[in-house]
């Protein structure tokens, strides 16, 4: 769903600001590159943004944990595309598969063949970290870690200290250090969950419009707060704005004052997810993009800047389909 | 040198001449006639010969009208007319205020020309032209045809050149031994190739909050998306009810991190806070592993930069020992070993067949676990595994 920042009825066009209402929590260090707009360092174009890349803002790396509770409400997806997004974006960044005995995150990225070594091999000493990490060949920024193969084991009492020396290392590595590690947390709350919010600084928190899910964000909220964890962002996946419509399905504001987090991103329901699982292609790379893919790409963005989604789209009334509708107009 | 200035309206072919009139000569009649091709430049009548043949014509008139001498002023190079076409005083081709004015700096103009007479003379010479005018009516019907067959000559050009470029582009990534195969293969990078080393990527960034198919509505207010209409809505939620929500979520969960993971069935040591015990279930990954590795050894093998990892060499070390231990062992058999020796060693043999295949078994499945380094699954039981060149020893 596209995230457009509706202008207050007070805002002066001839300034540039931020909209948002809630206020980084971290100053901003460090920018991408130069605005060409002449606008101050913290000032962020309203309503549209265009012709300008996001800024960095936050110290870096910036080691996001992509998490949910339940199972299969897209933790996985999202951590593979916002990670290439990050990357076309042209931020250096590390995907760290965390799931233990379940890994996925190189199948969505087609990197399932070149995964050689992971980070059992490197702890036993059978190879260095740099030659476990995988680069993608289409972003040479853009990194993937897998913690173990299916049938490994990771050993007992210091997994989250793994995890820990782990961006460490690449916090020294000689290449420089990454600008993003996105570790994509395990489902449920148990040992797994645990080693991977280890090293994390703030979180993203994955969920789908329906109760279950929900309960389950609930909880991990709030493991995630008593780990000490405070900046959290919530996506709302497979949001199905028909069913929204028709009161079947709870709305992307609903889920805000339910659990209360602020908004990354709404991303609806596409059928080209599963395709892109197919062939091993993120769905942000798919020209023309998709719908889900824009989302992601803004959700992304929100995450470069620590900012979040001012108003979310609601779908009216059916298009009319006049006679030159299928020029487009 | 008397000068008249020649000035037309603005022209648009009209069957009712938009002179005066007032006869003209036939040589006024040529330069009008040539005037209107020059004016409005057709497919037949291209405007640069026809202003060569307006300027000729125009030196003829004028030196026809102002002297009596013949083919002086013909192509003189000294004669310079301007006609000039005053788009300013555009009048309805009705108007009756029409000027025709024709300036010349030539020398040779007489003192006696009459630019009326030339008025007169060229508003005989439209009347002929209303023939023209209906002919050009005739063809009007056919100017569709050249719009329908000139736009698919456009269409035709344009896909014979995209064609074109694909094939062109094909061919240069079908050419074999191109830098393209390199980059194909994995040896180069695509996007650190020449021009694209400074950064600058042919991919160029796309901004996902200006996306051009995504529409918004005039007000702002109304997003159009793959053909559904949304509006904005605005979110609701507060810093306060952000803090509410912390707030339940601390009573609700209450939660320590865990130091020590156990698995179930296990005893809590006595020095440990039960609430930082974390229970694993039996048949958990976490829970299957038997090994304990070295904390130290692990964190210095995540933090090797450079160099042989230390599994790999300790390894490698190892089978140059076994290596150097064998050899060695075949020195002194071939030094040590005689007749009276061998015999003995024989006798040995035979009496106690079994401690010796017990023997030969050992060190064989010692170096299938210790050979075998890139296999996860027995990485975590050969570490615990004494090292190899303790077995040797052992034998």
């Amino acid at each position: 769903m596209l995230s457009l920042k509706p202008l207050p009825p007070n805002h002066n066009p001839s300034l540039l600001h931020s909209l948002t209402p809630f206020t980084p929590p971290f100053p901003r260090t460090q920018t991408l590159k130069p605005s060409k707009h002449a606008s101050p360092p913290s000032a962020i174009q309203s309503a549209l943004q265009w012709n300008r890349k996001p800024e960095l803002a936050g110290e870096t790396p910036r080691v996001v944990v992509i998490t949910s509770g339940k199972g299969g409400v897209g933790k996985t997806t999202t951590t593979a595309n916002i990670g290439i997004s990050l990357a076309r974006l042209g931020f250096s960044v590390v995907a760290v598969d965390c799931d233990v005995g379940l890994r996925n995150l190189d199948l969505l990225l087609g990197l399932e063949n070149r995964v050689n070594y992971t980070l059992v091999e490197v702890l036993n000493g059978d190879c260095r970290l740099d030659q476990a990490l995988v680069r993608d060949k289409r972003w040479s920024n853009f990194e993937l870690l897998c913690i173990s193969k299916p049938r490994s084991k990771l050993p007992l009492g210091f997994g989250g200290k793994a995890l820990v020396w782990l961006v460490d290392s690449l916090k020294q590595r000689p290449e420089g250090s990454p600008q993003f590690i996105l570790i994509d947390c395990p489902a449920g709350i148990d040992a797994g969950f645990i080693t991977a919010i280890t090293p994390a600084n703030e979180a993203v928190l994955v969920t789908t419009p329906d109760i279950t899910s929900l309960r389950d964000a609930d909880r991990v909220t709030g493991l995630l707060e008593c780990d000490g964890i405070r900046d959290i962002k919530m996506i709302v996946n497979r949001v199905r704005t028909d069913m929204i419509k028709g009161e079947d399905m709870m709305s992307v504001l609903d889920v805000q004052e339910m659990l209360g987090l602020a908004l990354l991103g709404a991303i609806p329901e596409d059928s080209e997810v599963i395709r892109s699982t197919n062939r091993g292609y993120p769905l942000v790379l798919n020209k023309p993009p998709t719908m889900a893919g824009l989302a992601f790409e803004q959700a992304a963005w929100r995450l470069v800047e620590q900012d979040s989604m001012q108003a979310v789209l609601v779908e009216e009334e059916p298009k009319r389909r006049g006679l030159f509708s299928f020029f487009g107009g | 040198m008397e000068m008249a200035a020649l000035h037309l309206p603005s022209f648009s072919i009209q069957p009712s001449p938009p002179f005066p009139k007032h006869r003209v000569s036939l040589n006024t009649t040529q330069l009008m006639t040539e005037f209107v091709m020059f004016q409005c430049p057709s497919r037949r009548n291209p405007p640069k010969s026809g202003s060569l043949m307006i300027r000729r014509r125009l030196v003829r008139a004028v030196s026809d009208s102002g002297s009596s001498t013949e083919g002086a002023a013909t192509d003189s190079p000294d004669e310079n007319i301007v006609v000039t076409s005053d788009s300013a005083n555009d009048s309805p081709p009705d108007s009756q205020d029409e000027k025709v004015l024709v300036t010349s700096e030539s020398a040779n103009d007489s003192p006696d020309s009459k630019p009326l007479v030339f008025v007169a003379k060229l508003q005989a010479a439209i009347s002929p032209l209303s023939p023209f005018v209906s002919s050009m009516k005739i063809y009007a019907g056919s100017h569709s045809n050249v719009i329908w067959l000139s736009t698919a000559t456009a269409f035709l050009l344009f896909v014979a050149v995209r064609v074109h470029i694909g094939v062109t582009r094909k061919s240069k990534h079908n050419r074999p031994g191109t830098v393209a195969d390199l980059v194909r293969r994995g040896q180069l990078r695509s996007d650190r190739r020449g021009m694209y080393a400074q950064g600058i990527s042919s991919l160029k960034y796309e901004d996902p909050f200006n996306n051009p198919y995504v529409k918004l509505g005039k007000s702002n207010s109304t997003v159009e998306m793959c053909g559904k209409v949304y509006k904005l809505s605005p979110v609701t939620l507060t810093p306060e009810e952000q803090a509410i929500h912390q707030r339940r979520r601390s009573r609700a969960y209450e939660w320590k991190r865990p130091t020590m993971f156990l698995k179930e069935g296990d005893s809590i040591p006595p020095d440990v806070d039960p609430d930082s015990v974390r229970w694993i279930p039996a048949n958990h990954p976490f829970a299957t592993t038997a090994s304990d590795i070295d904390e130290s050894m692990a964190q210095t093998n995540v933090y090797q930069k450079h160099g042989v990892p230390f599994r790999i060499k300790a390894e490698h070390e190892a089978l140059q020992r076994k290596l150097g231990a064998l050899q060695q062992d075949q020195k002194l058999n071939k030094f040590f070993i005689d007749s009276g020796n061998a015999k003995e060693y024989d006798r040995s043999l035979k009496l106690h067949p079994k401690s010796n295949e017990a023997v030969d078994q050992n060190p064989s499945g010692n170096q299938e676990g210790n050979s075998s380094p890139s296999s996860s699954n027995s990485s975590s039981s050969s570490f615990n595994s004494t090292s190899p060149s303790d077995e040797p020893q052992k034998l």
